[in-house]
């Protein structure tokens, strides 16, 4: 029973994903500032949507207030002690970029309720 | 065995037939969602509804259908605010915590990971071994039979709550107030599971193992393992718990068997409990170091960096209380009974005293003894108003040691053990 449960659980979660193609079609054609799951808008929302919900909410990302450089240690963190796929280069300072910006120490963005 | 639900079979099929292989793969870090979607499709999903979604093209992304938000993630709670879905984090409105002896509907929730699916009280173990000379291997039946059962009313509050006032922010799950409850949990006390089986003489600490599972996935991560000094751990007050007011325990707080270590950080008291290990050193395991739940051995300024080295863990919870009645910022009369709870890790409660004057003046409340070790303090005090306008009902409770709640925050990094005063607003006609 749990099982089923939970399977529904998970699809609504993977509802709050973005469709199918949609990073692609908003960084090809923009504009990218539209915002995607619970994430304000802004460059780089879909990538940092991508990136950080296939293990968590971006409900805890949301939350948060911290500027660029305990982000880049939250990344390290997210690696070194959960698993977490690197993001490198190009990516990883777009992802930075958000995430200081709209989640930084100022808390633009919160609360979000 | 199938491994790749997207090309095999249904993803509904998948899920029922092989639960962990599904959770990893979906929960695998990096795995594209796109990928699910592209592959499983929509039909599926619809499946797995039931019915098909004929509005999905509206559908605003980041919404949870709400029939799968109130049946899965708050079934069984009332009015907690959710802090977190994935994994799931509520708290509870002051307000709402006003009872004596916290409501299991009432109590709020803290998961690091995701919790199992099989809670079979019949088919629970609890395994203690490490280094005892006498390994046990226990059924909930088994405890029930071998050990008293006693019922306590016992506080456990996050170590994170109030976490939201720090300034800088501090990271983690944002807890104003509500990460605090004193439900009574009927169980064994952990001293005497432990005697049974026969500590080594060189034991220094328990390692607490549950059956949640980490948020990647990953069979080989744990999402949090804490434990306790030995010497806390044969307080009476520990319960290995099976039934929360009467029932048995909610399945986000831990269903069919936890610790309940009061007066700690709720971390200490592992939900879903399969393993107590006795080691000869402090445990190392998730969430017990680096600086989790650890503050600074020194005051700090706000937003200080501080060396790793210089964390030490936290023990007790210090003095705290709560004003659950008025509700903040509510209308009044000219004349109005308050009342709260309050608490302080290991010790009791000395004084709560009010304050509707922003300090300058204080005024005792009525404050009721614990009903037994470990549970919080309930207190009231009728409070008259000379006139008309904007008040606010400042609570500070004063704890057996002398210690007072600050009007502060004693900032830390990680913005652990925020009792600064609570403050309610009244508008008084």
């Amino acid at each position: 029973m749990w099982t089923i449960r939970r399977a529904i659980l998970l699809l609504g979660f993977f509802l709050a994903a973005p469709a199918p193609g949609a990073a692609e079609t908003r960084h090809a054609t923009g504009p990218a500032e539209d915002g995607i799951g619970l994430l304000a808008a802004g460059k780089g929302a879909a990538e940092t949507h991508a990136a950080c919900t296939s293990c968590h909410s971006e409900r805890i990302v949301i939350q948060q207030g911290l500027p660029r450089q305990q982000w880049d240690e939250l990344l390290d963190w997210m690696v070194d002690e959960h698993g977490m796929a690197p993001l490198r280069g190009r990516l990883r300072d777009t992802v930075l970029d958000y995430l200081a910006g709209q989640y930084g120490r100022d808390r633009p963005n919160y609360p979000s309720r | 065995m199938p491994r790749n639900p997207r090309t095999t079979q249904g993803l509904h099929a998948f899920f029922a037939a092989h639960p962990e292989e599904a959770h990893r793969q979906f929960f695998k870090p990096g795995l594209s969602r796109r990928g699910f979607f592209a592959g499983a499709g929509l039909a599926t999903a619809g499946g797995l509804l039931g019915m098909t979604i004929p509005h999905y093209a509206h559908m605003p992304q980041g919404l949870v259908p709400a029939a799968f938000a109130d049946e899965e993630l708050l079934v069984g709670k009332d009015g907690l605010v959710l802090l977190n879905d994935r994994p799931i984090n509520a708290e509870t409105p002051a307000h709402l915590l006003d009872d004596a002896v916290t409501p299991t509907a009432r109590h709020f929730i803290r998961n690091n990971g995701i919790p199992p699916e099989e809670t079979d009280p019949g088919n629970w173990t609890l395994r203690v071994d490490g280094l005892v000379a006498n390994p046990l291997t226990l059924a909930i039946s088994d405890l029930q039979q071998a050990f008293e059962v006693v019922t306590m009313a016992l506080t456990i509050e996050c170590g994170g709550n109030g976490r939201a006032f720090f300034d800088p922010p501090a990271r983690g799950n944002q807890w104003t107030l509500g990460a605090v409850a004193c439900s009574a949990w009927t169980g064994v006390r952990l001293a005497d599971v432990l005697r049974k089986a026969e500590p080594a003489p060189g034991v220094v600490y328990t390692a607490h193992y549950g059956a949640d599972t980490h948020l990647s996935g990953d069979p080989d991560r744990l999402p949090i393992s804490r434990g306790v000094p030995i010497a806390k751990a044969m307080t009476d007050n520990v319960l290995v718990a099976f039934a929360m007011n009467g029932n048995p325990l909610h399945r986000q707080n831990g269903a069919p068997l936890r610790l309940v270590v009061p007066g700690w950080p709720g971390s200490c008291s592992q939900k879903w409990l399969t393993r107590i290990e006795l080691r000869d050193q402090v445990h190392d395991g998730p969430k017990m170091t680096g600086t989790s739940y650890r503050v600074p051995r020194y005051p700090v300024a706000p937003g200080d960096e501080v060396p790793k080295e210089d964390f030490e863990i936290i023990e007790r919870m210090p003095v705290k209380s709560l004003v659950t009645f008025p509700r903040n910022d509510s209308r009044a009369g000219r004349s109005v009974e308050v009342r709260g709870h309050a608490w302080s890790g290991d010790r009791t409660v000395g004084a709560v005293d009010l304050s509707v004057d922003f300090g300058a003046s204080w005024m005792r409340t009525e404050l009721d003894p614990p009903v037994n070790a470990g549970a919080w303090q309930n207190w009231r005090r009728t409070v008259e108003f000379p006139e008309a306008g904007y008040y606010e009902v400042w609570a500070r409770a004063t704890d057996s040691a002398g210690d007072m709640q600050p009007f502060g925050i004693d900032w830390n990094p990680k913005g652990y053990l925020n009792n600064s005063m609570h403050r309610v607003a009244l508008r008084v006609t």
